[in-house]
């Protein structure tokens, strides 16, 4: 494409067609202050990449003496731009003297500080006493809320909070309230934030350029001068985000708005949940339980106690008497440390990490389909596909920005969305057709949906119907008629053959699926049929397999799994074992238990020391008795965490570890994208990250591992993984010096990890065991999933002071039907049995479910519904079935 | 589902899958209930795939939707430069004094909503009060309370 050559300043430059005067300007380094512009709120397509609300980007056209604002129009040739003549400088100061017309006189004491755009510009314009009458805007809103706090009087009207809320996090809480001078940003009804369908998101606060929209409970209230980019220790999707640094403690966090998957969005974890870190309950040193009281140690005397015992067990019952339980929300580098710790210092295969309790550790290594059916895209793909599946999951809740990229696909790009959940959710509302199946049929329905492509003649030319796995596969689907989808999922047969036609349709479709489907009983096998339908439609679906846990995929990448080596190598395969020999030393050849089987083990006295890294089973895992009673039959328990667990309470040594803000390493998040953690401050205490404490312990235990820091973890796992190898891992960048403001940085970019390979095939699933049956003293089905305020078992975010203070106590939602049956009303407190245990939750009664089916999340700060489950493993993948359980609904009250 | 959700669903109904309409499915709704209730609000934005608050924006900028409900009598008074002159500024407080109503309000029984507008155009007549979209100059504020109070529900002579 020719260049456009312009005038700017008076110097001839070249830009490309399409170029706004801004673009160009700061091309060329010329600067033109900026207030409503926001590159990352423009969607790919717009016709005009800003909305030129502020005005205060106007340039002159010296031969017309046109006043142009520069974010808004695009160069044409021969162009003769001044950004700074006298006129447009004049004007700029009666805009920004307009502003503050109606602005309070409050710097001195605002918590925006140097922060404020406004202010700044002010000042850079030399804007001194105003000309102008003061008429001061509408004050506060009353708000009850930990997390956003609005002062509209401040408010400059740039829109950027109700473009980001409308179009990026695809909410639409606020929009334009009113008109001409009352105009403001506002919720439906006007009143406060909690009352809206604001989830806290924090990405309005992180963009306004102004103290309207500001935090309600800052940990400081100043400017900080230090600044690291790191990641979001929460779920899967591995949010980029700036750490604020003050005094050595952080203080707040920012998303990086470069980035190109979080593109300045955080959700309220991110953005409120990060201080956990700054619990009192942290633990500041090691200890030792001495006559079942903790004293505190030296780091000496702990590690040469574990290291005494460990080789004591190892020496008299063998390296099988000991198991290693990693954590997913460990770095890749420390999780690869462990798995080698676990092989090659203690010699057992007993390695499993936290993930398995959500499936993702049961995912890799079906021969056919190299993993079952994992990601195969990054997230950015998502947003090109014309047609979404979401099923078995709700990334509105579990995967917030999963959740923006499907809401911003189907509100803004037009794509249809076939959202299948028996609950309505968040994305209910964006889905072009939901189905709602029974609890548990998913592959049935799977099935049924290949079968209606396969009789309408859906299927892809791509398709070989004279192989002989096809007949077969054919032949399997006879009896998933629709009208027998029907009578088993409840889904009407119109619904199924529309879904079925919407998605074969599609040249260019995704599948989002989660704990709906991996923690599902038949899971393995819906994981199969969505692969079969996949291939049958030939539109080479993008595939996400969401996960809970910042590093759920690195830790099973890094080979924290009993039957893989990193990189997935089977431990059965000699050659493979061969390759990591050569750098380790000899390992073992045998695969070893999954956590839930070395709880059997232990419980039956076999196993007799057991190292845990970063997790809290007892808390977290079904049947919490159970794991209890297995982890005190073990002899020697040792427990590394940032706080004193309900686990860590039954360990002989407790050992303190780092928190995300801590420490140096690499995350993989679910997409496979290789994200930077960086060290932004001290650890508390004596803690110390998990990777130096594995090389204290290796040391001490006579076999110390030849590293000394995360890098080289890092360049050792480049040249023997293949998933890592040529995409820079080893040499990611060092710790980036202390930056500046944020929004002057370069952003990270995007490193994926390579995707396993493996070439799928049509096979034939069929039903195994069947979803859980009705029984009559349990007549309701229970499901459980995320809570957007709430993480896992809770140990960091009941932690964390605003998101507690925000959502505590334990719930269940019934429907209202339901509700009138049982005589119970919104705020009753309930006893929900179950054939495995009990639980109490408050009522909140909902139009969102079907008759016969409650809804209990994780919860924050105890996490009763774990009671309600037994530990039940799906055969094939050996993941928790912990998602649908029978249960009874007790009222508690006055009449007993 | 209650009688406003099914009424507004109907409503919202004859406009599905045409673009551009929310204006026009809010007049109808302000036709049938004579305010926006939130319930049907509520319905609009799920059916349209609008959220609350644009909606909440696009009818706040028009000063003819309203938000809560009004009065079976409309009582505007006009508050032009020449209904000033002639004196609407005390005809509003007479009128105010006499209803019980503040500009704006509207009376808990539902009788009355009194407020005032700009400018309604027939200048000759001030000072204007519109009754039900029927202008009419008043001199004497008190009678035309009087009427109002007697007739309370068309509130013309």
């Amino acid at each position: 494409m020719e260049p456009v050559t312009i005038f700017l300043n008076g110097r001839e430059v070249n830009g490309r067609p399409g170029m706004t005067i801004l673009e160009l300007a700061q091309q060329e380094g010329v600067y033109i202050p900026t207030l409503c512009h926001e590159p990352q709120l423009v969607s790919p397509g717009a016709a005009c990449p800003s909305i030129g609300a502020c005005r205060i980007c106007i340039v002159e056209e010296e031969r017309t003496g046109a006043l142009l604002t520069a974010c808004t129009v695009f160069i044409t040739p021969g162009m003769e731009i001044s950004t700074d003549s006298p006129r447009v400088l004049e004007r700029r100061r009666s805009i920004i003297e307009l502003m503050l017309a109606s602005h309070p006189d409050s710097c001195l004491v605002c918590d925006k500080g140097n922060r404020c755009q406004l202010r700044r510009i002010a000042a850079e314009l030399g804007v001194g006493r105003l000309g102008f009458q003061k008429v001061p805007q509408t004050a506060t809103i009353k708000e009850n809320n930990p997390f956003i706090k609005r002062d509209l009087s401040k408010c400059i009207l740039c829109a950027k909070c109700i473009r980001v809320c409308q179009d990026l996090v695809v909410e639409g809480a606020v929009d334009y309230f009113r008109r001409g001078f009352a105009t403001r940003p506002a919720t439906f009804g006007d009143g406060p934030l909690e009352e809206s369908e604001c989830t806290f998101c924090g990405t309005c606060v992180a963009l306004c350029p102004t103290g309207a929209l500001m935090e309600a409970e800052p940990a400081y209230r100043g400017t900080t001068a230090n600044v690291i980019r790191t990641t979001c220790p929460f779920c899967g999707c591995g949010c980029g985000l700036y750490v604020e640094v003050k005094d050595g403690r952080v203080v707040r966090t920012i998303p990086d708005k470069e980035d190109p998957v979080t593109r300045g969005t955080l959700c309220v974890k991110g953005s409120y949940g990060y201080d956990f870190i700054y619990s009192p309950d942290r633990l500041t040193a090691p200890l030792v339980k001495v006559d079942g009281e903790f004293r505190e140690v030296s780091w000496d005397e702990a590690l040469s106690l574990i290291a005494g015992e460990f080789n004591r067990i190892k020496a008299e019952h063998g390296g099988e008497s000991l198991a290693v339980f990693g954590s997913s929300k460990c770095t890749n580098e420390e999780n690869y440390l462990l798995q080698q710790f676990a092989r090659c210092v203690l010699g057992t295969n007993n390695i499993d990490n936290g993930s398995r309790l959500y499936g993702a550790a049961g995912l890799h290594g079906s021969p056919e389909t190299g993993g079952f059916f994992s990601t195969n895209s990054p997230l950015t793909a998502l947003e090109e596909a014309e047609v979404i599946l979401v099923i078995g999951a709700d990334p509105t809740a579990s995967a917030p920005l999963v959740g923006y990229a499907i809401k911003r696909t189907a509100r803004c790009r037009e794509a249809k969305l076939i959202l299948v959940d028996p609950r309505e959710t968040r994305l209910s509302l964006f889905a072009e057709l939901q189905l709602r199946p029974r609890v548990g049929t998913d592959l049935a329905l799977l099935n049924g949906l290949c079968k209606v492509v396969l009789d309408e003649d859906l299927a892809d030319e791509s398709v070989d119907r004279e192989a002989a796995d096809f007949a077969a596969f054919a032949e399997s689907l006879a009896p998933y008629t629709p009208s027998h989808i029907e009578e088993v999922t409840g889904v009407s047969h119109q619904e199924l053959r529309h879904a079925a036609r919407l998605f074969a349709g599609a040249k260019r479709a995704a599948i989002v699926y989660g704990n709906g489907i991996t923690q599902q009983v038949n899971g393995t096998g819906a994981l199969k049929a969505l692969s079969n339908l996949v291939l049958l439609t030939g539109n080479r679906a993008a595939v996400y397999a969401l996960q809970k846990e910042s590093n759920s995929q690195g830790a099973c990448d890094m080979g924290a799994l009993p039957d893989f080596l990193p990189g997935y190598y089977p431990v059965t395969d000699r050659e493979a074992r061969r390759r990591f020999r050569d750098y380790w030393g000899s390992l073992p050849g045998t695969p070893g238990l999954t956590f839930p089987e070395t709880l059997r083990e232990a419980k039956a006295g076999r196993i007799k020391g057991l190292y845990i890294v970063g997790e809290d089973p007892v808390s977290s895992f079904p049947d919490a008795g159970y794991v209890r009673e297995a982890l005190s039959a073990v002899g020697f328990l040792v427990v590394q965490d940032l706080f004193l667990t309900e686990t860590a309470k039954l360990a002989s040594v407790v050992l303190p570890a780092a928190g995300f803000a801590e420490k140096d390493g690499t995350f993989t998040n679910f997409e496979g994208r290789v994200n930077r953690l960086r060290k932004a401050v001290e650890p508390p205490g004596q803690s110390l990250p998990d990777w130096q404490i594995l090389l204290h312990l290796a040391a001490s235990m006579g076999h110390p591992l030849p590293y000394t820091s995360p890098r080289e973890v890092r360049e050792e796992i480049e040249k023997l993984v293949p998933l890592y190898a040529g995409i820079g891992y080893g040499t990611l960048e060092e710790p980036a010096p202390e930056s500046g403001a944020p929004e002057r940085g370069a952003g990270e970019a995007a490193v994926y990890r390579k995707h396993p390979g493996g070439t799928p095939r049509l096979a034939p699933v069929l039903n195994g065991a069947g979803p859980p049956k009705p029984h009559e003293a349990y007549p309701f089905v229970l499901l459980t999933g995320s809570n957007l305020y709430h993480f896992g078992g809770g140990t960091r975010t009941s932690r964390a002071p605003r998101l507690r203070k925000f959502s505590a106590a334990a719930y269940v939602s019934i429907s209202e039907a339901d509700a009138r049956r049982l005589a119970v009303s919104e705020g009753d407190r309930v006893r929900i049995v179950s054939p495995a245990g009990e639980a109490a939750a408050v009522v909140k009664t909902t139009d969102t479910l079907p008759e016969g089916l409650v809804f209990m999340p994780f919860a924050i700060a105890v996490n009763p519904v774990s009671q309600l489950f037994s530990i039940v493993l799906d055969p094939e993948r050996k993941s928790l079935l912990n998602k649908a359980v029978n249960v009874r609904i007790e009222r508690i009250g006055s009449d007993g | 589902m209650t009688s406003v959700a099914e009424r507004a669903q109907e409503i919202v109904s004859n406009y599905k899958g045409k673009e551009g309409v929310l204006i026009h499915v809010l007049q109808d709704i302000q036709g049938e209930f004579g305010y926006l209730p939130e319930e049907a609000v509520r319905v609009v934005s799920e059916e349209l795939g609008i959220s609350l608050a644009e909606i909440y924006g696009v009818a706040s900028f028009y000063s003819r939707f309203y938000f809560v409900p009004r009065g079976k009598t409309i009582v505007r008074v006009c508050r032009g430069t020449a209904c000033h002159v002639r004196g609407s500024g005390r005809v509003l407080g007479k009128l105010e004094e006499g209803l019980g109503l503040k500009s704006g309000e509207t009376s808990p029984d539902l009788k009355f909503t009194l407020e005032t507008v700009n400018c309604v155009g027939c200048c000759a007549l001030a000072p204007v009060v519109v009754v039900n979209e029927k202008p009419q100059t008043v001199l004497n504020p008190d009678k035309v309370i009087a009427t109002l109070k007697r007739s309370g529900n068309g509130g013309q002579d």
